[in-house]
């Protein structure tokens, strides 16, 4: 199997299915029985590959890690609950009191939230720069610092970092990449090929095939030595490459409780399935709607970083050469503009997910980053006139005319 | 050959062993999903060919991915 689709489709049933289902069964089972105590202690200490609890793994989760694994070619993939426990989960097994993480303002509203409001009382402190500023990068980095996070096309601002030069910074200091590919998926951005270490993944959102349940997926790509990582460095000992994935199913992820239920990872494996034609779809509906948009008098500024305006061009055409998928931002004249743009709409639901099936608009400033303070918000790149648009799958003439009727109003 | 593993004293058929014998011998499940520890120390997989067992080693079978024989 070669293709992003086939393996999609028939990657791993992890063991023969004993009525031939060609669907993975939902196991919606709490516990798992073993044949002898022996049997059971060996399971709790490691040294047994079976299921006991499903907070800690379970047959249907395992088959939707199996299957991202084989698309993404990582070392090891643990499903969560979401992509903010996808995050967290993963500083929490890095970082620990009295270190610190380099990532920028430019990041998505909740997870600047939980760096600064959750975080930071329990000593991490974070460190925010311009990623596409290389020498701040490099100058907020110590011996302390124990990740750079980022996300591969920031939401909202829709900037595109230069990821290969930062994986070559971190990697000179060496601390690991994190980085959230929530919006490209491996479909669009295979991020071990860049030198990536972590990946997280919302796969409530493209992957879960049309936002039907909620979702996370923290990817080791195997490439980042975790005896350098002092908190790490005993499970290394023990578990050599395997040391990040021992320590999120043996501490981490097992004590947060994070886990993704089995009905959920149902559903999200037969997204999988279909994920690189509704990828393919929302990015060409995407870019027709950007241009579209880029010509109308009330449409001040469009973000989308396959346009030939964005700064971001040559770079996001290089690092995402089959597309950049389906969320782009732009300015209207004000709050209130945007506000009766909006409300004029009849096709385009208001709503605040991204890569859903169906086309949703957000006005971010109001509702994503309300708790932030306008100087806040003005660091974060997000202003009063900005609407941010996640394109869906339908046809793309519907939702032009729909824009019109937007625009009408005004 | 008398070897200690995942904690219980097994005797093998064999006066030498290296790791990827054993992992044969002992039938261990998933053996691409396993961490193998000797004496307490992880060894890399690419010298389980040619690390020598001895008399009464200690072998740890070890899962990293906590299930999901394939």
């Amino acid at each position: 199997m070669k293709g992003f689709a086939t393996k999609a489709i028939h990657g791993s049933l992890l063991k023969p299915e004993a009525h031939g289902s060609l669907r993975p069964p939902v196991y919606d089972s709490v516990a798992f029985e073993f044949s002898d105590s022996r049997q059971i202690q060996l399971a709790f200490e490691g040294r047994k590959p079976a299921h006991a609890y499903s907070r800690i793994t379970n047959p249907t989760v395992d088959e939707l890690e199996q299957r991202v694994r084989l698309l993404a070619d990582a070392f090891g993939v643990v499903a969560v609950s979401s992509g903010m426990a996808a995050i967290s989960n993963a500083i929490l097994t890095l970082a620990e009191a009295g270190t610190n993480i380099v990532t920028t303002r430019w990041i998505f509203g909740n997870t600047y939230s939980l760096f600064e409001h959750t975080l930071k009382p329990w000593g991490l402190e974070s460190r925010y720069v311009d990623m596409t500023d290389e020498k701040a990068l490099a100058d907020a980095i110590d011996d302390k610092t124990r990740a750079i996070f980022l996300e591969v096309i920031t939401n909202p601002q829709m900037q595109v970092a230069d990821i290969d030069h930062i994986v070559a910074i971190a990697h000179e200091h060496g601390v690991p990449v994190v980085l959230d590919g929530t919006v490209t998926t491996p479909y669009l951005f295979r991020s071990r090929d860049h030198g990536v270490d972590l990946e997280v993944i919302s796969s409530t959102k493209y992957i879960s095939g049309g936002a039907t349940s909620m979702g996370g997926l923290i990817l080791d790509n195997g490439l980042f030595d975790w005896k350098k990582n002092p908190k790490l460095a005993p499970y290394a000992k023990q578990y050599g490459p395997g040391a990040l994935i021992a320590a999120l199913r043996h501490e981490v992820y097992r004590n947060v409780g994070a886990c993704q239920s089995p009905h959920n990872a149902s559903l999200q494996i037969l997204g999988l399935e279909t994920l690189s034609l509704r990828i393919d779809k929302s990015s060409a509906n995407a870019i027709s709607l950007a241009k579209w948009l880029e010509k109308q008098p009330q449409v001040k500024v469009v973000n989308y970083p396959w346009l030939e305006s964005s700064p971001y061009y040559a770079r996001a055409k290089h690092l995402f050469p089959h597309g950049v998928g389906g969320i782009l931002t732009f300015d209207l004249a004000s709050h209130d503009t945007c506000f009766a743009f909006q409300d004029a709409l009849r096709l385009i639901r208001r709503a605040t997910n991204i890569n859903d099936n169906k086309t949703l608009i957000i006005h971010p400033s109001s509702t994503i980053f309300c708790e932030f303070s306008e100087e806040q918000k003005a660091a974060m790149g997000v202003s009063d006139s900005m609407l941010r648009l996640s394109v869906g799958i339908e046809d793309e003439e519907d939702l032009i005319e729909d824009l019109q009727r937007g625009l009408v109003a005004l | 050959m008398q070897l200690i593993v995942n904690g219980t004293t097994e005797t093998y058929p064999a006066a030498a062993l290296t790791i990827t014998e054993l992992l044969k011998l002992a039938q261990v499940e998933s053996p691409e999903m396993v961490s193998v520890q000797l004496n307490g120390e992880f060894v890399e997989r690419a010298n389980y060919g040619n690390a020598s067992l001895k008399e009464n080693d200690e072998v740890d079978f070890l899962y990293f991915m906590g299930g999901g024989a394939r």
